[in-house]
């Protein structure tokens, strides 16, 4: 047996049991999700009939279809928009000190250390004031600002492992700082930023209690207050519906994770310089 | 050279630091207006109140139980997960067969939005109903119903374990971040010496990883200590408050008993409190860093 | 999809993307009380600016757990609806804290004799009725036929001494069979409780003003569901089960009993329908009496509506015949309005006979302002109870004390 081969039985017994124990509320959601009407509230594990028309039912009574477009939409902008700001900051606080620069760290921290439960109702002032109740470009603007913490956290110490040397050797060879930064640093970046745009993507998509705030019509609804509202009707709950459109939720972040893990992995940036 | 924007660190800051203080100083100050403002259950201002809603607070019985359980809650978490995700990144970072598979994996539990997780567990823990007591039977772990959620002693011990199931992906991937960015030549360079993998693991990895785990630790404990989802939906912190952690207490307060006041000399205590540890922490993980 | 592209330049900008709105629009809050709420309401609104071409109705479906959250910023913060439902049991604050506006200039005798007058009264305060009763429900008492027999039980318990004895014999038939389904978690914990503390005769409030959980009806009700507790007379671990749980294990069979509002018939015949069951009187204490509890949801008025006059058209429309109808129906209340009641629909339901019976008896949670935090304070007491982390009495006295001093306040 190779080398390899070992390590591979040893890494997966070693991953088993958390493997189990991430795979327990997927089985219980896949599974509930396509179970038969009559059996949802019965704890077998198996259904007797897969009913994959659950499916369908759920994306017309859940009004999934607008919802899954304003999570992405309000996703994608608020990453672009927390990356567009964080970039710069965090490259100035890895290349250079400045007067200033422990305090703007701690005050990134600072902004991270109020809950939403506690920062709602100011938050809603905040919005009624701006006149953005009930439009999704509310919660691109705060995700966004929610997430700069983060970001910036995130790129200024993976942008601290790349050499400065790579840019003064541009500048040497009579390129700009904007050019430098542009052909030399920006494509060694790229790894961390894909990590951190991943990370604020995710926090969108699965944010709830600032969306529940501040949206009012099904229209604007994403995809987490959509959802819960199909759990939090008063009287009963449509338990196959809820899962099966947690289940359709949660597929677009794993295809996600599946297309852009191997941005994870080490040797991207470092590559380069050796 | 000519001047540039590009390494005026000030331009490069500003409009993150205004994004970010936009959201944060406008809330920040009507909390503390609030706190200091005789109020009405809509939020509406009646007079000043001095220090009348924080004494309150400090006055309620169950502030305490909820703020103990807050730090177990908080603690329990954050060392769990780090204790479970550094060995999970260690070996993801190794090379074998299937690992781009098992590094999804492990990421998955992040890919659902916690109050969903958070309900998917309430439905599963379920007595009669719940698919983890069922699953147990049937593989002969348990032979009778256990109703997890019944009494303190078994639900908050769940919430905690959910808590750091749901934390481990966040964690994982900073660390996997980490050990990427370790350059390959120093462990070559050490294998040359003749060092084993422990003492690599202790005299490389160990190391070069502490800003990453600084990180986790300290956005770890922010986001558990203020972390709503789990604890709301499994218990609403019941029965009779035993799994009540601060920020449940907190919604209860504002939202249901309607006492903005109450809440925000409350909600302004929290931050001071996560402030405190924070800053305790960043400082001497500072110092551990320059020894 | 003008949105989509106007998007980022807007957040930017930090413009507000208002509809160009020369309609005079009304917006209408509504609670979500199941699936069909959203789509009733959004019908009655198309329905209304048919008929009233120059007005435009926005409906705002709200998750019923986040109902109060809600209104709370939105009131705080000025942007609060024209119109909303809310608890009826929330209405004095509003009412004290000036938030709602009275609908008396608005109604007319003949609006008001379309209702049954037992609905009408929780919204009227200081001689002003403040909200009309969207929703109405009232609590009587499911028993499976089919456990029944199998234990050799012929009736229904007329009393609560009967219904434990009832009780043992049918936990007796099974492991995962309870005679009693007693809910000890989250809302209504406390009024669960409620039935068995009225019929032994007690009362939320004295009249002296105080809490009446430190009277003698408090400890036996008390005792008696404990009891049947300690003796495996109700499901395991009833901390851990809501209102709702205990519905499902009723709609599987596995509970000889429970007590719970008329939408659950509605429930049973979609989801069991095999089910055999009944609905009876909810049992009378040692001195006869009886009381169910009466919860209507109501539809207010804010006071800084601009639009008060055709808010109001609207809901005179809600409670036209057409659609009260539908609304009782799909969702399971009880009809408040007298021509709904009279339609075979309603009038021929046997399960909806039982519940309009107890009407007489039924009790509304007092009008008192603050009564979540009492809700649960008592629900604490009882969970503690329960858990058998606390003797009966010394626990319900202290919770008394602690009610005591909230309604000083």
């Amino acid at each position: 047996m190779s080398a390899k081969a070992k390590r591979t039985i040893v890494a997966w017994l070693l991953l088993l049991p958390l493997i189990v124990l991430v795979f327990f509320p997927f089985a219980v959601m896949f599974l509930t999700a396509v179970k038969p009407a009559d059996e949802v509230l019965q704890p077998t594990w198996w259904p007797s009939d897969f009913a994959w028309s659950n499916f369908l039912t759920m994306w017309s009574e859940a009004n999934f279809g607008p919802a899954l477009l304003n999570s992405l939409y309000v996703s994608i902008l608020s990453t672009l928009l927390a990356l567009v700001v964080s970039i710069p900051a965090a490259y100035a606080l890895s290349r250079f000190r400045f007067a200033g620069r422990g305090f703007f760290r701690q005050f990134l921290l600072v902004t991270q250390m109020l809950s939403p439960i506690v920062l709602v109702i100011g938050l809603f002032r905040l919005i009624v004031w701006l006149g953005l109740i009930d439009n999704v470009n509310s919660l691109v603007f705060l995700y966004a600002a929610f997430n700069i913490a983060f970001s910036v956290w995130m790129l200024q110490s993976y942008f601290a492992t790349i050499p400065r040397e790579l840019e003064e050797a541009a500048w040497m060879e009579g390129a700009s700082p904007a050019t430098a930064l542009v052909k030399v640093f920006l494509p060694l970046a790229v790894p961390a930023i894909t990590v951190t745009a991943i990370f604020s993507f995710i926090n969108a998509w699965n944010e709830f209690v600032i969306a529940l705030t501040m949206l009012r019509r099904q229209e604007s609804y994403t995809l987490p207050i959509q959802i819960f509202s199909l759990v939090s009707g008063r009287y009963t709950v449509e338990w196959t519906n809820v899962m099966a459109a947690t289940f359709v939720a949660t597929i677009p972040v794993a295809i996600i994770f599946a297309c852009l893990q191997r941005y994870l992995v080490r040797g991207l940036a470092l590559g380069a310089v050796k | 050279m000519h001047r540039s924007a590009l390494i005026n660190p000030y331009v490069l800051v500003l409009p993150g630091f205004l994004l970010a203080a936009f959201i944060i100083l406008w809330p920040l100050y009507q909390l503390g207006v609030i706190s200091l403002s005789e109020v009405n259950r809509f939020g509406q201002l009646k007079g000043f109140a001095g220090l009348e809603n924080y004494l309150a607070v400090f006055a309620d019985p169950d502030f305490l139980g909820a703020l103990w359980r807050t730090f177990v809650w908080t603690f329990g978490i954050v060392i769990g997960a780090l204790v479970v995700a550094m060995p999970v990144a260690l070996i993801l970072n190794e090379d074998f067969y299937g690992r781009s598979v098992a590094r999804v994996i492990v990421m998955l539990p992040w890919a659902v939005s916690l109050p969903m997780t958070a309900i998917i567990w309430r439905w599963a823990l379920n007595g009669q109903s719940g698919m983890l007591n069922s699953g147990l039977r049937d593989l002969g772990v348990l032979d009778h119903n256990i109703q997890w959620l019944a009494q303190a002693s078994t639900a908050f011990p769940m919430q905690i374990l959910i808590g750091i199931l749901v934390t481990i992906p966040f964690t994982t991937t900073i660390y996997l971040g980490g050990l990427s960015s370790i350059p390959t030549d120093l462990y070559e360079a050490a294998r040359l010496e003749g060092a084993g993998r422990w003492q690599m693991f202790r005299e490389i990895t160990l190391p070069l990883m502490r800003p990453f785990v600084n990180i986790s630790v300290v956005l770890n404990v922010i986001y558990v200590f203020n972390s709503f989802p789990i604890i709301w939906a499994t218990t609403q912190g019941g029965p009779a408050n035993s799994t009540d952690i601060l920020v449940t207490y907190l919604y209860k307060l504002a939202f249901r008993y309607g006492k903005l006041g109450e809440a925000s000399g409350l909600s302004i205590m929290m931050f001071a409190l996560l402030l405190f540890f924070t800053l305790l922490y960043v400082v001497l993980a500072v110092r551990g860093d320059e020894e | 999809m003008k949105r989509w592209t106007t998007g980022l330049a807007a957040t930017l900008a930090l413009v507000a993307v208002a509809g160009i709105a020369h309609a005079e629009t009304i917006r209408v809050t509504v609670a979500e009380y199941s699936k069909k709420t959203g789509p009733y309401f959004n019908d009655a609104a198309k329905a209304f600016e048919k008929d009233h071409p120059d007005a435009k109705v926005q409906i705002e479906v709200v998750p019923w757990d986040n109902l109060l959250q809600k209104l709370t910023t939105d009131i705080s913060a000025g942007a609060n609806a024209d119109v909303s439902i809310i608890g009826t049991r929330w209405l004095i604050d509003f009412v004290s804290q000036d938030i709602v506006t009275p609908l008396d200039p608005y109604m007319t005798q003949s609006f008001k004799d379309r209702f049954f007058p037992v609905f009408f009264k929780p919204a009227v305060m200081d001689g002003k009725t403040y909200g009309l009763p969207i929703a109405a429900s009232a609590r009587a008492m499911y028993y499976n036929k089919a456990l029944f027999k199998k234990a050799g039980i012929d009736t229904p318990p007329d009393t609560w001494s009967e219904l434990a004895a009832d009780a043992k014999k049918i936990s007796a038939l099974g492991d995962d069979i309870a005679g009693f389904g007693l809910q000890g978690k989250e809302i209504e914990t406390d009024v669960y409780f409620d039935y068995a503390f009225w019929a032994y005769g007690g009362e939320l409030v004295t009249k002296d003003g105080k809490s009446g959980l430190d009277s003698k009806a408090g400890y036996d009700a008390a005792n008696l569901y404990k009891k049947m507790i300690d003796d495996g007379s109700t499901q395991p671990g009833v901390t851990s089960y809501t209102r709702e749980d205990v519905q499902n294990l009723f709609k599987q069979g596995k509970v000889g009993m429970m007590i719970t509002a008329p939408f659950l018939s509605k429930q049973i015949k979609a989801e069991a329908p095999n089910l055999d069951y009944g609905v009876a009187a909810i049992p009378a204490g040692p001195n006869g009496d009886r009381g169910t509890y009466g919860v209507t949801d109501s539809i207010v008025m804010f006071k800084n509506s601009e639009h008060k006059k055709l808010a109001w058209q609207f809901m005179d429309m809600l409670f036209t015949k057409k659609w009260r109808e539908r609304f009782t129906s799909s969702e399971g209340f009880l009809p408040v309005n007298k021509e709904v009641a009279k339609m075979p629909e309603f009038a021929d339901d046997a399960d909806l006979k039982q519940f309009t019976n107890l009407l007489p008896d039924a009790r509304f949670a007092p009008v008192i302002s603050g009564w979540e935090q009492i809700a649960d304070t008592t629900k604490n007491a009882l969970q503690t109870i329960y858990l058998g982390k606390g003797e009966v009495k010394p626990t319900l006295d202290q919770a008394a004390q602690q009610i005591n001093e909230l309604l000083k306040q």
